[in-house]
Order: C-alpha cells, then structure tokens, then sequence
C-alpha cells in the first residue's frame, strides 16, 4: 500500500504542575495516498493532539510521524513536511490574514517565493476548487462562516499539499455552511487526488468516508468502514459519540421487532430499508 | 401570561454611512412564561444581534422590548436592573471564566447583585446542585477543568443570578454528542428546579427538536416562522431555502413520502419516529 503518513509507535505526553499526561499512547497506522479517513473522538481523547503531529507541528515524545518517508522530526525538512500536509482549524476567522480574498489565498504562494503569474494561477485554481472564484474581490469578513472557511482551504490548496488536515473544521458553522465543507472537500479528494483526514465531532460527516477511525483516551479502538464502525452502536455510545440519526433509527426499529436492514447510512437508503420492512407484513 | 414581548423591533448597523445595515427588521413575538423557545437561522440572519436586545445589551434602533410589560427602557439609568433579569450566555462562555476557583467564578455574578455571606453561598450550592457541578470541584481553578466541565460552570455563573429569562447563545458549539446532551440535560433540570423562561440559539435541527417547545426563524433580519416545533420543522422546503434544514429523522421520512407511502410528516424525533413506523406497520388507519 502507497502511505503519504506512516504513524508509528506515536506517543505525546505533556506534563502540568503535578503530573504527566499522556494525550496520545503508542498510536500506530498509515494514511493511503488519495484517501478520505475520518477521526472521531470525544472532547480530550486525542484527536486533535494526533493531527497536529501528522505535519510536525507537534513532534512526537515517542515513535516517529513520517510524511512521504520524511521523519517529522529531522528540522532540515520541516518545510518540506508542511508543504506536502496543509492543515485547516476550527475557527476560520483565526486563519484568514487578509483584507481581500485573493490576497489572503495568495498569501501561501508568496512566501513559498513563486513567479507572480504562477501565484496568480494557483489563487485562480484553488479559488475555483472550493466554489469561491466568484468572491476573490471580496472582504472575508462580509463573507458567511462556511465561504471564510472555504477561503482558509484555498489557502492551503494553494501551497499545493498532497494531504490535507481539517481539525474540526465545521465546529462553528450553520448546517449549509457544514455541507459546503464537508461537500468540498469529498471534490478535493476525487477530482484533486488530495489525501483528507478530517477530524470531526459530527456523525454524518464521516458517511462518505473510506475509512473511519475512533480514538478514546490517546488510542484507536476501532478503524473500519463508515457502515462496519456504524454497527457499535453501544460501544460508540460508551465513549461518549453517537451514531447518525439514521442509524439510530434503524436500529430503534429493529429493537421494535422490524425486519429491517441496519447496514446503511444516508437519507435515502434509511428511506428504502424501511419502505421495504413496511411492505412485508 | 407573556414574561417577554418583543414589539417591531428593528436595529440598524452604521446609520448615516454608507454601509447602513438592517441587522433586524420589524420582528415582533412573545414569549410565555416558563417556555423554551428555539432561535434558528443561518450565519448573518441577526439572531445574535435579536438575542443582544433582550437583556438591553443594545438598544433598538426603533421598537420595543417589554419584560412583565414593562418596557426595558423606559428608564434607561435602571438598565442594568435587566441584566440580573434577563441572563445572557454567550457562545464559548468558558472563554470568559477568570477567577481563581470555581466557586469564585459562580459567585461572581450573584456578589455583584448585591448578594453576600449566607445567602451568596447558598446561592452557589443551589445552582450547583440543580446543574450538576460537584461539590468537589469548587475548590479547584476551573482552567484545570475539561472542556465541557468549564461550560458547565460558565452556564452556572450566569444561572446563579437566578435570571427569569436565561438566553443561551449556541450552547452546544464545539462540544462531541455527550457534551451536547449533558448541556441539554442542564438547560432542562435548570427550567424543571426554577420555572425560569429559556431562550436558546441552536445550529442543530436535531438539539432543537429534542428541546424547543416553539421555534423563531430568522432569515435576512426578518421573522419568517413562529410556530410549535412541530409546526415548523413540517415546512422542510422553505427551511432549506433559507438554508436551515429539518432533523435527519424528518429528511427520512421526507424521502417516504415521495416514494409514495402515506405517512405524516410533523415527525422530527426517533422517538416520534419510532411510534409512527409501529402504528403504521400494525395497519392503523389512524397512523
């Protein structure tokens, strides 16, 4: 299998007044070229601790990160490293620099020290990639949470990454502004090639994932397709995440004594299970 | 009886500039007594600056906000009189935590009311006790607190001024499923314990489902909705049109309909959803 991020034997531990804390204990997996992994977990389980070590902005105090083959650590390639695994955060009014959108998408390019006609080329692209050529003359900050949001991606499209990071990337964002990103960024990954590790809190935003991997207390406890990691509905429950609605649903039913079929995820699959548990009486 | 009514209140951003901006148009509602009303709408619909009204954090522009039917500026040097009326928590309250414990934090509020000695502490306790804050902690510096354990005792301060009105601005943001239902169950036992009026900006079609007894709809500054939960949450169309949505649970039973089953759409709980299937499934007419 061809990994961009080779995790091994990754530990971060991190100490206050009194004690050691352990935020990520011996955590070991790769990241496949060109695929769309989620990573759930509860407030405090790690998660966002791991994402930061996935592009070296947090080094490991145990095991190795490699990205590309690149051990996180070696200092002489940390551009390297940030170049080739992009990371977008929770709030997008943090990660916006500038006045005008195409200043702030240019802002990357330019520092990378490019030809100005190749910057202008890739603010265009990148603009156009999430939906936001249209506003590349306009303020972000008239700009709705969701469109800043996708102007914080272009911006890191713009440095041209293989990989990307979201570390919760849709907290703060009305339920349209969470399908823009979400849809946007299942776009990057099919038409772009752009590897995404999205780390969320929102169930239904990992349906479309390929992979799914749920971290409880600084470890992975399940990794699976969406639907496989779906199925634990208890198990889910008693690390402090859910299911989506419509899994919570089929299964409500099944415990009513339907003969329903559980093994789906979106609207319209949940809709068909259960017209056909309806017509058999 | 009506404990809040809001009568064509409009607020105007840069008046005299070139970039004046109706932020609220000419939105009127009430609120009754002890009610917990949902405010939904997109990013920029001016639910936010609806909820700054309420307290008399801003002032209208043209219009009226009366609590118990008295309207809040008829005497504006009495303004801050309001403010231990109506309790207003922000989004990220826990940002704003600063005291050196816990206990002091909750006490904050209350103290600056004028309360003291006994009944200060007493005060604390109680709103501890109906939220769930652990007696333990309140020795503790809440910066060593988690995330969701410091929200808890953001809310609570501002729950200890014992507010009619408790205004909570996105509550759950930014907190996993279990957090969202802990912050719901507290929003609950805080109306069950005090009778208190609340009033809560939400995100999440599936949070205000479980919550709201009414809904406000908010788009472009204007009231478009004002109905029972169930009411609004039947109109899934014009909701998506003003970019909101209904609960997962409803899109599904959506999606029945249009396969041509025969089926009431006024469902936005499982629970609901659960008990509709059964009826329907056992042959009830009546489903």
């Amino acid at each position: 299998m061809d990994n961009i991020i080779e995790v091994k034997n990754v530990t971060y531990e991190y100490s206050t007044d009194q004690e050691i804390h352990t935020a990520v204990n011996d955590v070991s997996f790769g990241i496949e070229r060109g695929s769309f992994t989620v990573i759930l977990g509860h407030n405090g389980s790690g998660k966002s601790t791991l994402a930061k070590m996935l592009n070296g902005l947090y080094k490991p105090t145990g095991g190795d990160v490699f990205v590309d083959g690149i051990n996180t650590k070696d200092e002489k390639e940390e551009i390297e490293v940030k170049r080739k695994v992009g990371m977008v955060f929770q709030n997008p009014d943090n990660q916006l620099v500038a006045s005008i959108v195409e200043e702030d998408v240019a802002f990357g390019p330019e520092n990378l020290g490019l030809q100005p006609e190749v910057i202008r080329k890739r603010v265009d692209d990148a603009l156009k990639s999430v939906g936001m050529y249209e506003f590349r003359e306009s303020t972000p900050h008239h700009l709705s949470g969701g469109q800043k949001q996708r102007i914080a991606i272009a911006g890191i499209i713009a440095m041209e990454p293989e990989c990307l990071i979201l570390d919760e990337p849709t907290a703060m964002l009305d339920p349209v502004g969470r399908r823009e990103i979400v849809d946007t960024l299942h776009r990057l990954n099919k038409e772009k090639g752009i590897t995404v590790v999205l780390i969320t809190h929102y169930m239904e935003e990992a349906e479309k994932a390929d992979r799914v991997m749920v971290m409880n207390d600084g470890v992975i406890i399940d990794d699976n397709t969406p639907k496989e990691i779906f199925k634990n509905v208890e198990q889910l429950k008693a690390v402090g995440l859910s299911v989506p609605q419509t899994t919570e649903l089929l299964y409500a039913l099944k415990q009513n004594g339907f003969n329903i079929n559980t093994d789906v995820l979106s609207i319209e699959e949940t809709a068909v299970a259960i017209a056909k548990s309806l017509e058999e009486k | 009886m009506a404990i809040l009514e809001v009568k064509n209140l409009t607020h105007t951003y840069g008046g005299n500039t070139p970039f004046i901006n109706d932020a609220v148009k000419n939105v009127s509602f009430t609120v009754e007594k002890g009610e917990i009303l949902g405010v939904i709408g997109h990013t920029g619909s001016g639910k936010s600056t609806l909820v700054q009204h309420l307290n008399g954090l801003l002032k209208p522009t043209d219009g009226e906000i009366l609590i118990e039917q008295t309207n809040i500026w008829d005497n504006p040097k009495e303004i801050r009189k309001v403010r231990s009326k109506v309790g207003l928590v922000f989004q990220y309250p826990e940002y704003q935590l600063f005291e050196e414990t816990v206990y002091e934090d909750i006490a904050f509020g209350p103290k600056n009311m004028g309360l003291s000695g006994k009944e200060l502490e007493q005060r604390v306790l109680q709103t501890c006790e109906i939220i769930g804050v652990k007696e333990e902690y309140l020795q503790k510096s809440p910066f060593d607190l988690s995330g969701g354990e410091k929200r808890r005792v953001a809310i609570a301060g501002v729950m200890a001024m014992n507010p009619q009105i408790i205004v909570f601005d996105e509550p759950t943001a930014g907190l996993d499923p279990k957090g969202r239902e802990e912050i719901i169950d507290v929003i609950f036992n805080y109306r069950k314990a005090t009778g208190a009026t609340v009033i809560i900006i939400s995100h999440s079609m599936e949070d205000m489902a479980q919550i709201a007894d009414k809904l406000l709809v908010m788009s472009k500054g204007e009231l478009v909705m004002f109905d029972k939960t169930q009411n609004v949450f039947k109109n899934g169309e014009r909701l998506r049109e003003i970019g909101l949505n209904v609960p997962i649970v409803t899109r599904v039973f959506e999606a029945l309909q249009k396969r041509g089953i025969e089926i009431p759409c006024d469902v936005f709980t499982v629970e609901r959803a659960v008990e509709v299937l059964k009826r329907i499934k056992a042959g009830d007419p009546n489903a």
